[in-house]
């Protein structure tokens, strides 16, 4: 599983970690049935309902290919989202999460754009990002809802950037490219 | 939330494809009150709307797109969809339900309904996001297989997240049994929908919404999500249905002895691991993936690993299209049978269907009754994969032999004049995949069913279970809960009815919520309390299951049906089963049909639902519509 994580510009500590190591979401793509679970308990945790376009994980799919593909914060250091952002917006606290701060925040979008994995969505009606905060300690909701075990909470040593700067749907090009490695070995080939 | 009603949207959107126009209309309370949701609100609508003598491919007809108050929600077992017109393949309802993810996202656009109507005076898809619609040219997409209008579709919206209902070339060719796709593997095949949607000429249904589904009472629904989490992770069927979908039961059926191997005239096989979903789960699949927000990924993506179709990969099969294409066509090789199921998939066509008329033109070939002249020179021998592949592209583009069984096997077998007594179908729809003989409850509901042939309508899975007790303490009769007995089979059909009639309405998933029984009518009541904030009870839930069996009946007591269309295939009441664990079974389905009359409280001679019941069950109206349309109703049973 370990190569899984490093393709995602994760690397992994294998298990060795200090207390206070930076823990996040890993994502094992070849587990995940694409149930959307995990985005109907984050928006229902953070805003009391259930909406695709209020959760901050996403489900990126493609029925053809069988892609389910949870694309979520990856808690980047330096984080791309935060230089991007023109009215410090944006700050990462020690354990890495991104947190927006509400009154700074234009909604200019930049932040969205910014992202290499498209893990930032817009609010659709009060059109603030949408990050992953982890769910403010312990085991985030996403994690414990997941029926399949494809999201985990896991320690990392440190987060690297990596993907492709598309500014149109970035989430699907990210989970695209990251998934054909997956139908490679499962032996299918797709152009 | 989008009205004061919890868990709906509270919607309506009604397309006229002829005007180009769109008109949004408020959900009424005492349709929830009366109908609850998805199939109840459709049929009902259907029944007021489309009136007798309506044309099923003609603008009148009216495409219905319905969910329930779930729907979006995140409660742990999926989410459905249900669809209905008047069939073209039967005349009669035309009705589906399906999964997937479309029937959530299409309650973010704030709509419980969709409904299509009129006709577009050329080919469109209908882009429906958020509150607006548009009508997108689709004339370039005419003429594209499922996948490839997915495909194609999804680039022009450049958007990942929107849900396409689409039809293929088997539908565009007006072939009776194509059914509308939702995203590639997800069909509502039965009853021949898609064809309805191509006489509109409308290639694709879409939608995406940034809306949210609120619940009455936030708190009570976590807990009571938690009691169903666990009660799901907890059963006994979850690992096998987890690891292999429905079609675990081909070789169940082949230990039972009701596989229809060569069209029915065997009901076990020696070659059944071979085709098994045991062996897709061990060489085949090589993920799972599941419907909307349902926590039990009984779907599996498979890849052909080696052999002639090495590289052929999709989800699936189910045990439906999985025993049509291999027993039921005395196909040995599952590479073939996956390749032929991706090729109908593709196509647009029913699997079940289809795998009725092309093993009912083999029985016929096989006793020498159709010869190669009639069939354009193919061999339809038992087994003949490449006749098969061809046979399928026939039946799609409606070439040659194709044509006559393009238009479903009564029609073909009146057409061709012969072969009538095996054309195994009920109302004018195909059987599905288990023969009535060794599943004697499921075969009453066959006869009954109110779109033709079909367990979905019934389901009465507790047979299988062939324990007496449990029939003894909810029937009284200890012969209802065992597969091969006949007495207490009407009480246990019209039970199980209402409660498949609640969930379709619901818009849950029937395997979980019926066959595992996570939902049985005290808890149905209790999710409506809690998501919708409306008190009921489950004698409510019940009531609502009945009324909807009611109005469907008179639905098609409306169109002509008596008693004497609920009937079976002469090969199941006069052809014993001869080997395996049913041998010497037939069924007795005149005895089951009076009890079953009996319990619904409709007229046994006739079949038609009696005054009193429908007054009881609040369906006044309907009453004075059937006298209107010279129905003759029987004020009350004696």
């Amino acid at each position: 599983m370990e190569s899984l994580y490093s393709q995602q510009g994760v690397r992994s500590t294998g298990g060795l970690y200090a207390p206070m190591a930076k823990r996040l979401i890993a994502v094992d793509p070849s587990k995940c049935s694409g149930c959307r679970y995990c985005e109907l308990w984050c928006s229902f945790a953070h805003e009391g309902v259930f909406s695709l376009s209020l959760s901050r994980i996403s489900v990126v799919k493609d029925d053809r290919m069988g892609m389910d593909y949870p694309v979520v914060c990856r808690m980047c250091s330096p984080a791309p989202c935060i230089k991007a952002c023109p009215h410090n917006a944006l700050v990462q606290t020690e354990e890495g999460i991104i947190r927006v701060i509400e009154e700074r925040c234009t909604g200019c979008g930049r932040c969205v754009k910014a992202c290499p994995f498209g893990a930032v969505k817009m609010h659709p009606a009060k059109a603030k990002p949408l990050i992953c905060d982890l769910c403010g300690g312990g085991e985030p909701v996403c994690v414990l809802k997941c029926p399949t075990g494809a999201l985990r909470f896991y320690p990392v040593g440190e987060v690297g950037v990596s993907g492709s700067e598309r500014a149109f749907d970035k989430a699907y090009t990210y989970a695209l490219s990251q998934y054909k490695a997956l139908l490679r070995r499962w032996g299918i080939n797709v152009k | 939330m989008l009205s004061e009603l919890y868990g709906y949207a509270g919607r309506i959107l009604r397309v006229d494809l002829s005007k180009r126009s769109v008109k949004i209309e408020e959900l009424d309370r005492k349709l929830i009150r009366g109908f609850l949701g998805g199939r109840g609100f459709n049929v009902k609508r259907l029944y007021d709307e489309v009136p007798k003598g309506v044309d099923p491919l003609s603008p009148e007809n009216k495409l219905l797109f319905a969910t329930g108050p779930i729907a979006g929600t995140g409660f742990p077992i999926g989410t459905r969809l249900n669809v209905t017109a008047k069939s073209p393949q039967t005349g009669l309802l035309g009705d589906s339900n399906v999964g997937g993810h479309f029937a959530a996202e299409m309650k973010y656009c704030g709509f419980d309904q969709i409904i299509l109507e009129g006709k577009s005076d050329r080919p469109v898809y209908v882009y429906v996001h958020d509150g607006s619609v548009e009508f997108m040219d689709a004339q370039g997409l005419w003429g594209l297989t499922i996948s490839e209008a997915y495909d194609a579709i999804r680039k022009e919206l450049r958007d990942w997240r929107v849900q396409i209902a689409l039809i293929g070339p088997a539908a565009e060719n007006y072939v009776k049994f194509a059914g509308i796709f939702f995203n590639l593997h997800r069909p509502a095949a039965r009853t021949g929908l898609g064809a309805v949607m191509a006489s509109k000429n409308v290639k694709a249904l879409v939608v995406r919404g940034d809306g949210y589904v609120e619940v009455a009472e936030p708190d009570e629904f976590e807990e009571f999500v938690r009691e169903v989490e666990e009660a799901v992770y907890s059963h006994e069927q979850y690992w096998p249905r987890r690891v292999m979908g429905t079609s675990r039961i081909l070789m169940a059926a082949n230990r039972l002895g009701f596989l229809p191997a060569d069209h029915f005239t065997k009901s076990v096989v020696d070659y059944a691991y071979q085709v098994s979903g045991e062996r897709l789960a061990v060489e085949y699949n090589v993920k799972n993936r599941s419907c909307f927000s349902c926590i039990l990924p009984c779907s599996r993506f498979y890849v052909i690993k080696r052999g002639k179709f090495a590289g052929l990969y999709g989800e699936g099969p189910e045990y439906e299209p999985l025993a049509g294409f291999t027993v039921r066509i005395g196909n040995r090789d599952l590479d073939a049978a996956l390749k032929a199921i991706s090729m109908v998939n593709d196509l647009g066509m029913d699997a079940i269907t289809t795998s009725e008329v092309i093993s009912w033109a083999m029985e016929l070939y096989e006793r020498g009754l159709l010869d190669e002249g009639e069939t354009g020179g193919l061999k339809l021998k038992w087994g003949d994969m490449d006749t098969v592949f061809e046979l399928i592209d026939m039946i799609a583009y409606r070439r040659g032999f194709g044509d006559l069984l393009a238009d479903g096997v009564a029609k073909a077998a009146k057409k061709l004049g012969k072969g009538a007594e095996i054309a195994l179908h009920v109302k004018g729809l195909e059987l599905i995949q288990a023969d009535p003989r060794g599943l004697k409850g499921y075969g009453l509901g066959f006869a009954v069913a109110s779109r033709g042939a079909d367990h979905l309508r019934s389901e009465p899975f507790i047979e299988l279970s062939d324990d007496p007790r449990i029939g003894q303490l909810l029937f009284g009769e200890a012969e209802a809960t065992m597969r091969l007995g006949v007495r207490g089979k009407g009480k246990l059909v019209a039970y199980y009815e209402n409660w498949c009639a609640v969930v379709d309405s619901l818009e849950v998933c029937k395997n979980i919520a019926e066959n595992m029984e996570i939902l049985p009518f005290d808890k149905m009541a209790k999710l409506i309390e809690i998501v919708v904030g409306m008190k009921t009870c489950a004698s409510d839930m019940m009531r609502i299951g009945e009324r909807i069996v009611n109005i469907e009946r008179a639905y098609i007591v409306r169109q002509g049906v008596r008693r004497r269309d609920d009937v079976l295939p002469r090969r199941f009441l006069k052809e014993p089963i001869a080997e395996g664990p049913s041998m010497g079974h037939v069924i007795e389905l005149e005895v089951m049909l009076d009890e079953y009359y009996k319990e619904r409280g409709w007229d046994p001679q006739t079949g038609i639902p009696t005054a009193e019941k429908l007054h009881e069950l609040g369906l006044h109206e309907v009453v004075e519509d059937l006298r209107r349309n010279g129905v003759e109703l029987r004020p009350a049973l004696d």
